[in-house]
């Protein structure tokens, strides 16, 4: 599971009013050299929920030095977005688990595939 | 003599395509390769266009890409005329000009050429075997050769080349004169020799990773250097082989004499290669329906047009292993003649590992979505990935989220996302579509390929639907389109806005943005009348439509579609 895609799941367990942003349990973290693109980063800030992504990145000890708060004119900004597209596309949690901040429920990550799936009385 | 057209000029090609992909692939070659002149008949697609080779060949919404030779008013035989008479009328409608074949053939090696070019190129950057680059220049240079070999021969005057033909034929059948039958076991016993031959060739081939036999072509110019140089002194046998390659020989260079003839073919027999340049062999493959089918049989047709074009061009028929197909289509609309440009069907993603869903269909669904920079795009039941990593190939910068609550799907997926090496913008998830583990409004576009009951569904069984009403039209549309089509797959393109909290709905995607207002995705119930549940998978092609009823859900309008399967 890459960060990018952290960002954006929500847990939607029964009674949960906001599942989100799931916290990071890993056990096994990878840092994997991806081909870097700009303006596939540029593209994709302003879906972030940054703070979220700076709280993972966190947690996973790959923060660098990401600021608190998004800087202006990131689209110019090369280095900046060279450290996004880090955290957002390298570093990548292969085994471990996503806990739901309200309910406590966790999701298994195995293989780099988060499992995101309920049971029935979840739902 | 035509010059062999040359990088960048116009070339005009058609293709071929499953049914109801025909507004996709016309949109497609007009969007990518600035077609021109593209017109639609019998089942193909012409359009001319100066792009390069390797860019046509990259056409997604195609199923095969053929090289037009031509496109001509429609063979019509006289009413009772004799066999005679009818095969005659049928050899110089469909052949025509021998220089129109020259410059196509050509041309067609030429593309080859590029084609190959570019596939080696890729196994070159993946490979470290020594030796490799060698060969590379050596086929390369065979190319070449065979470029000229054309021209020269092309050169040649149409009586003189005939006569030296009939000359050879004579000899090599040994004084019968029965002329009809004898060409054919001829041809017989050569297709015998020439498969000897293959099967060494492919020995040898064994050699060249990723090599694809229809780049033989391009090596055989170094034959002919050897040949010609006459290096390998052999006895005789096989010689009717020998014979006519060095027909060939002897037209293009004018030299050769009979004597030397005999001892040439031994080369390819020891150490075999590909056979010479202007001794193409080819095959016929004719389709031909209308009144010339009443009349004819498609084998009668293309044995009568393949013994015309070996007297043509000087060509041997090789039915099993052909370096050029000549496909022929025949219908009192029209006559059609090309050659196909790749072996396998465009339709065969090299990027795909495991297919899902067929990538035609794939794409135009992901095409429908009108993807666009910046778009974050899901499949909620993704299976193998397929239309992710069709809309992924074309969109470098977008997020797709592929979903699935199946583990063996899901590795299958994860397989072809990193074989695509798609891993920066393509990444998957185990969830239900019933709950999609996302925040409302964060999703741009949803492309979905529903598995439509179509498993559990017999002949005769009913499947219903419940639609938005927009997700109801773009249904309609497709079913329309895919109304008889053979591509064997479901499909569906429901832009479906998955929102737990229906009020809030993203207003990017006009397309596919749809709100459920029913809970569940579109709800499908199947009924089996008689419990049968057997057949493979139909394709949604069997699903004939039945009944729309439009119904209120309270706040806003649903669709009811009905479908029975039918027998196909």
């Amino acid at each position: 599971m890459k960060l990018l895609t952290h960002n954006m799941l929500t847990s939607h367990v029964k009674g949960v009013t906001k599942g989100y942003p799931l916290l990071i349990k890993a056990t096994e973290v990878k840092v994997n050299e991806v081909e870097f693109n700009p303006q596939f980063v540029s593209r994709m800030i302003p879906k972030l929920e940054w703070s979220a992504l700076v709280q993972a990145a966190d947690e996973l000890g790959h923060r660098q030095d990401l600021p608190v708060e998004l800087v202006p004119e990131y689209e110019k900004n090369e280095e900046f977005l060279k450290k996004v597209h880090r955290v957002l596309l390298e570093v990548e949690v292969i085994e471990g688990c996503l806990r739901c901040p309200e309910s406590g429920r966790e999701f298994p990550i195995s293989r780099g595939i988060p499992n995101m799936l309920l049971n029935d009385d979840e739902v | 003599m035509a010059e062999p057209r040359s990088e960048g000029s116009l070339v005009r090609y058609y293709c071929t395509y499953g049914k109801g992909m025909e507004p996709f692939l016309i949109d497609e070659v007009k969007r990518k390769l600035a077609a021109e002149d593209v017109c639609q008949i019998s089942g193909k697609v012409l359009f001319s266009s100066s792009a390069g080779i390797d860019r046509v060949s990259e056409l997604k919404a195609a199923e095969r890409l053929f090289l037009l030779l031509k496109k001509d008013s429609p063979v019509l035989l006289p009413a009772h005329t004799n066999q005679a008479k009818a095969s005659s009328v049928l050899q110089s409608r469909v052949l025509g000009d021998k220089d129109q074949w020259s410059s196509a053939v050509m041309t067609w090696s030429r593309l080859q050429g590029e084609l190959s070019g570019r596939r080696r190129t890729t196994v070159k950057s993946q490979s470290t075997a020594l030796g490799f680059t060698r060969k590379t220049g050596e086929e390369g240079r065979g190319s070449e050769e065979l470029k000229r070999g054309l021209v020269e021969r092309g050169g040649q005057t149409c009586g003189a080349e005939a006569q030296t033909l009939e000359k050879k034929r004579k000899r090599d059948e040994g004084g019968n004169e029965n002329a009809e039958d004898q060409r054919t076991s001829e041809r017989d016993r050569k297709r015998h020799c020439e498969e000897e031959r293959m099967g060494l060739s492919i020995c040898k081939q064994n050699g060249k990773k990723g090599i694809i036999s229809e780049t033989d072509l391009c090596g055989t110019g170094s034959v002919c250097d050897h040949a010609t140089s006459g290096l390998q002194e052999g006895s005789g046998r096989n010689v009717d082989n020998t014979a006519e390659d060095l027909t060939v020989q002897k037209v293009e260079h004018g030299t050769t004499t009979e004597g030397r003839d005999e001892t040439l073919l031994q080369p390819s027999l020891i150490k075999p290669e590909p056979p010479s340049p202007a001794a193409v062999t080819f095959r016929i493959s004719c389709k031909c329906t209308g009144s010339l089918s009443r009349y004819y049989s498609q084998q009668e047709v293309s044995r009568v047009i393949g013994v015309g074009l070996s007297r043509l061009m000087g060509w041997k028929a090789d039915l099993k292993t052909p370096q050029l197909e000549v496909n022929i289509y025949l219908s009192d609309d029209n006559c059609l003649v090309g050659f196909p440009l790749t072996r396998l069907p465009l339709a065969n993603r090299s990027y795909i590992k495991t297919t899902g869903l067929r990538s035609t269909v794939a794409w135009a669904m992901a095409s429908l979505a009108q993807i666009q920079p910046g778009f974050c795009v899901v499949d909620p039941m993704c299976g193998v990935g397929t239309i992710l990593i069709e809309a992924a190939q074309e969109h470098q910068d977008v997020c797709f989220l592929g979903m699935d609550i199946d583990d063996g799907q899901l590795k299958k997926a994860n397989e072809n996302v990193e074989f695509a090496e798609l891993e920066n913008r393509m990444h998957l998830l185990k969830a239900s579509s019933m709950t999609l583990p996302l925040p409302s409004s964060t999703v741009d576009a949803v492309v979905c390929d529903l598995p439509f009951g179509r498993k559990v569904l017999c002949i005769g069984g009913t499947l219903v639907l419940l639609l938005s009403p927009q997700l109801s039209c773009v249904l309609k549309k497709l079913l329309a389109q895919k109304d008889t089509g053979p591509t064997s797959n479901q499909e569906a393109k429901p832009g479906k806005q998955d929102c737990p909290s229906p009020s809030l709905s993203s207003t990017k995607q006009q397309t596919s943005q749809i709100q459920q207002g029913v809970k569940s995705p579109p709800t499908q119930e199947t009924k089996a009348p008689s419990g049968l549940q057997h057949s493979p998978p139909p394709p949604l092609s069997s699903l004939k439509h039945q009944a729309t009823l439009r119904l209120s859900l309270g706040a806003i309008d649903g669709l009811l579609h009905k479908y029975v399967k039918m027998d196909t």
